[in-house]
C-alpha cells in the first residue's frame, strides 16, 4: 500500500507532459538564438509556450519570463524590483506567513539597506488588510503576499490587496506556487504586477518556472549573460522544460474543474472525519477559505516527526511543521504566526492531495491515523485525556 | 529526514519501544529532561533494589531518535548497579543504536541525562534529604512592558461586550475566578483563548478549575506575561516560562487583564 499525500512538497510529472517534452531533447534540440532552421524551430516553440503560459494566468506573451523555478522567480521579483526602483523608496511589505524563500530574500534586502514590514495574520492565517494599509508609507515600493499558504492552505484576499497596491501606486507581487492549478489566477482581475509560478506544481518538470512581469513594470536582472528573456534572465533557454511547463498548464487548465471538485471531496472528508475520530485534534488554517487539496491538523501531546515515521511505516507519505523534521530545528514560522505555541506546532500534520490520489487513499489515512496517534500518545509524558 | 537517515536499530526501537510506562513505589525515582517547547521531553522511572536497577520504564514526547534513545537506554541499564548506570553516556546510547544523524546528537539524545537525573533523585531520596521547601513567591503585580501603550488598543482591564472578541486570539492572565469564567465564556466567541497562570496551579475554586481544564481554553502554567508588543494594536506578547526560565513570543490579538 503506497499512499502519497504530500503533493505540496513535490508532484510527479504527468506522462503526457513527458511525451510532449521528449522530441525537444533530440529531434528539435536547437538554440533559439541560432540563425538557422533548427534555431527557428526552437524560437517558434519557445514563443508558443510563452503565449500558452500567458493565457494560463490572463497575461500577455511579452509579460512572461522563464526562470529555473519559483525560487528564482521570487528572487528576480523582489531583488530585481527593489534594486531597479530604489530611487522611489526603500520600503517593502510582506506577510508573516510567506514562503521561506520570500522571508530569506527580505532578510537579504534588509542587509542591502531596505526596510521590510511583516504583516501579521489572524488565527486562520489571513493577512490583516487594515494593518497592511497602516504600514504603507511614502517609501513603500513593493508589496509581496502569497496567493495561498503552502503550509496551511489559507487563501488570501489577493484581488483586494492588489487593488490597494494599485491605488497607492505600489507594485504588487504574489507567489502563486501553492495556488496554481487549484484556483483560477487572473493577473488583470487581481491587479498583480509580478507573479511567480513553478512548473512542478502543475505536474510539469522540476527546474522550470515563470515570473510574470506586467508591462511597464521595470526590474533589474539577477543573471547577466547573452541577453535572453529580454535581458532579464540570461542563459540558453531550457526548451524541453519550457515545453513541459506549457503542456502541464494546458492540461491543468482543461482538467481543473473536475480535479478541484474531487480534491474538495477528499479534503472535506479528512477535515470532518479526523477531528471526529481523534480526540484533542484541531484543524489549522481557515475552514472555508483554503486550498481545495489541503488538510492541516495538530494533535495534542505528540510530535510530528514520530507521526511521519509511523505513517511512513504504513506506506503513507505526509508532511509536518515540526522542528525535528526541519533543517534548522525551528518549528514552522507559519504555525507560530497563527498564535500556536511551539509544542502545538510540533504536533502538526499536513496532508495535500493531487492528481493521482484515489478515494481509497483517503480511506486508508482515516483508518490508520487514529491508531498511530493513540500509540504515540501512550508514549507521551505530556498527553492528558 | 526520512527513514533512511536512521539506522535499522533506531527504527526497531522506534517501532517497538521497550519498557514503555511509569513506575510507582517507595524505591522508585523519576528523572525528567527536555521541554515540549524544543520538541523533546522524556521521563525515565527506575526501581532500585540493593543499589541495582531492577525495573525501568519511560515516557517520551519527541522525534524518532528521542523515542529510540529512551527505549535503548532502558535495555542497557536494566540489572546494572547505580554506579554502572551513571557511567552510561549519551555517546554510549548513540553507538548502541548504531549511530544517530549528526543533527540529532544533541537535541534528541537526552536519555542518558534523564537516567542520571533519576539516579540522582533516587540517591537524594535515600539520603532522606528534606525536599527543598517550595518557596511560595507572593504574586506581585509586576509591571508589564507596553501596558500603557496598548490600553484599549487590544489590552483591556474590563469587558463590557464579549462579542468584540469574536475570532480574536485572546490571552487572559489568572486573576481569580472572574478571569477563569471570562476565559471559558470567550471560547464561545473564538477558537483561541490562552489562560496564563503564574504558578503550577490555578487560583480559582476546585470546581471551576475542573471546568477550565475540560474547556477549550489553552492553559499555560508557571507562565508570566512580560511584554505586550505591536505596531498600533496588540500583535504579540512575550511570555516567561518560569519552569524552563525561557522567554518566547506568542501571536495574539487581545490581552485581558482584569483588575
Amino acid at each position: 500500500m503506497n499512499v502519497y499525500l504530500d503533493y505540496q512538497a513535490a508532484k510527479p510529472v504527468d506522462q503526457r507532459v513527458i511525451e510532449a517534452m521528449l522530441p525537444y531533447y533530440f529531434d528539435h534540440f536547437g538554440n533559439p538564438s541560432s540563425l538557422h532552421k533548427e534555431g527557428d524551430k526552437a524560437e517558434e516553440i519557445l514563443e508558443k509556450c510563452r503565449e500558452n503560459l500567458a493565457r494560463f494566468i490572463g497575461g500577455e506573451k511579452e509579460e512572461i519570463i522563464f526562470t529555473s523555478g519559483a525560487t528564482e522567480a521570487n528572487n528576480l521579483a523582489l531583488i530585481g524590483y527593489a534594486m531597479r526602483n530604489k530611487d522611489k523608496g526603500n520600503h517593502l511589505i510582506i506577510s508573516e506567513i510567506e514562503h521561506i524563500s520570500i522571508h530569506n530574500i527580505a532578510k537579504y534586502l534588509q542587509k542591502c539597506g531596505f526596510e521590510v514590514s511583516k504583516i501579521p495574520v489572524d488565527q486562520y492565517g489571513r493577512v490583516n488588510i487594515d494593518k497592511l494599509v497602516n504600514r504603507i508609507t511614502e517609501k513603500t515600493i513593493l508589496i509581496s503576499i502569497g496567493y495561498a499558504s503552502d503550509e496551511i492552505g489559507t487563501l488570501q484576499e489577493i484581488s483586494e490587496i492588489g487593488k490597494i497596491a494599485r491605488e497607492k501606486n505600489i507594485a504588487f507581487h504574489s507567489d502563486a506556487v501553492a495556488a496554481e492549478g487549484l484556483v483560477t489566477i487572473d493577473v488583470q482581475k487581481d491587479h498583480i504586477d509580478l507573479l511567480s509560478l513553478s512548473s512542478n506544481d502543475i505536474y510539469g518538470p522540476k527546474g522550470v518556472g515563470v515570473l510574470y512581469v506586467k508591462k511597464r513594470v521595470k526590474i533589474n536582472p539577477l543573471i547577466i549573460g547573452g541577453g535572453q528573456e529580454k535581458g532579464l534572465r540570461s542563459g540558453t533557454e531550457n526548451i524541453p522544460g519550457v515545453v513541459g511547463m506549457s503542456t502541464a498548464a494546458e492540461i491543468i487548465a482543461k482538467e481543473m474543474g473536475e480535479e478541484v471538485k474531487r480534491f474538495t471531496d477528499y479534503r472535506d472528508r479528512l477535515l470532518k472525519n479526523i477531528p471526529e475520530i481523534i480526540p484533542k485534534c484541531h484543524v489549522n488554517g481557515h475552514l472555508k477559505k483554503r486550498l481545495p487539496n489541503n488538510a492541516h491538523f495538530r494533535f495534542a501531546g505528540i510530535e510530528g516527526e514520530s507521526l511521519l515515521l509511523s505513517l511512513n511505516d504504513k506506506g503513507i507519505a505526509v508532511s509536518t511543521g515540526s522542528a525535528c523534521s526541519s533543517k534548522t530545528l525551528e518549528p514552522s514560522h507559519t504555525l507560530i504566526s497563527l498564535g500556536l505555541l511551539h509544542e502545538e506546532a510540533h504536533g502538526s500534520l499536513e496532508l495535500t492531495c493531487g492528481r493521482f490520489n484515489k478515494e481509497r487513499d483517503i480511506d486508508e489515512v482515516i483508518e490508520v491515523l487514529p491508531g498511530i496517534v493513540h500509540k504515540l500518545r501512550e508514549l507521551s509524558p505530556i498527553y492528558r485525556e | 529526514m526520512g527513514t533512511l537517515h536512521y539506522s535499522p536499530t533506531v527504527m526497531d526501537h522506534f517501532r517497538n519501544p521497550r519498557n514503555v510506562g511509569s513506575l510507582e513505589g517507595n524505591n522508585v525515582a523519576m528523572g525528567r529532561v527536555g521541554n515540549p517547547v524544543c520538541g523533546d521531553l522524556m521521563d525515565i522511572y527506575i526501581e532500585v533494589e540493593n543499589d541495582r536497577i531492577v525495573d525501568i520504564k519511560f515516557k517520551t514526547f519527541g522525534c524518532g531518535s528521542a523515542i529510540a534513545t529512551s527505549s535503548m537506554i532502558t535495555e542497557m541499564v536494566k540489572g546494572k548497579t547505580l554506579d554502572e548506570a551513571m557511567k552510561v553516556s549519551r555517546k554510549d546510547v548513540a553507538s548502541e543504536l548504531d549511530g544517530l544523524p549528526p543533527i540529532k546528537m544533541h537535541c534528541s539524545n537526552l536519555a542518558a541525562d534523564a537516567l542520571h537525573e533519576a539516579i540522582k533523585n533516587y540517591r537524594k531520596m535515600q539520603a532522606q534529604q528534606p525536599e527543598e521547601a517550595q518557596k511560595e513567591i507572593p504574586p506581585e503585580n509586576k509591571k508589564i512592558i507596553g501596558e500603557q501603550k496598548f490600553l484599549n488598543h487590544g489590552l483591556y482591564h474590563r469587558v463590557d461586550d464579549i462579542s468584540q472578541f469574536k475570532d480574536k486570539r485572546v490571552i487572559v492572565p489568572d486573576r481569580g475566578n472572574k478571569s477563569i469564567e471570562l476565559a471559558m465564556a470567550l471560547t464561545e466567541q473564538t477558537g483561541r483563548v490562552v489562560f496564563l497562570s503564574s504558578s503550577k496551579d490555578i487560583s480559582g475554586s476546585s470546581d471551576i478549575k475542573t471546568k477550565l481544564k475540560r474547556s477549550d481554553v489553552k492553559v499555560l502554567y508557571e507562565s508570566e506575561l512580560l511584554e505586550i508588543k505591536g505596531s498600533e494594536d496588540v500583535e504579540k506578547v512575550r511570555v516567561l516560562d518560569k519552569n524552563e526560565d525561557e522567554e518566547y513570543e506568542l501571536s495574539v490579538d487581545s490581552v485581558i487583564i482584569l483588575n
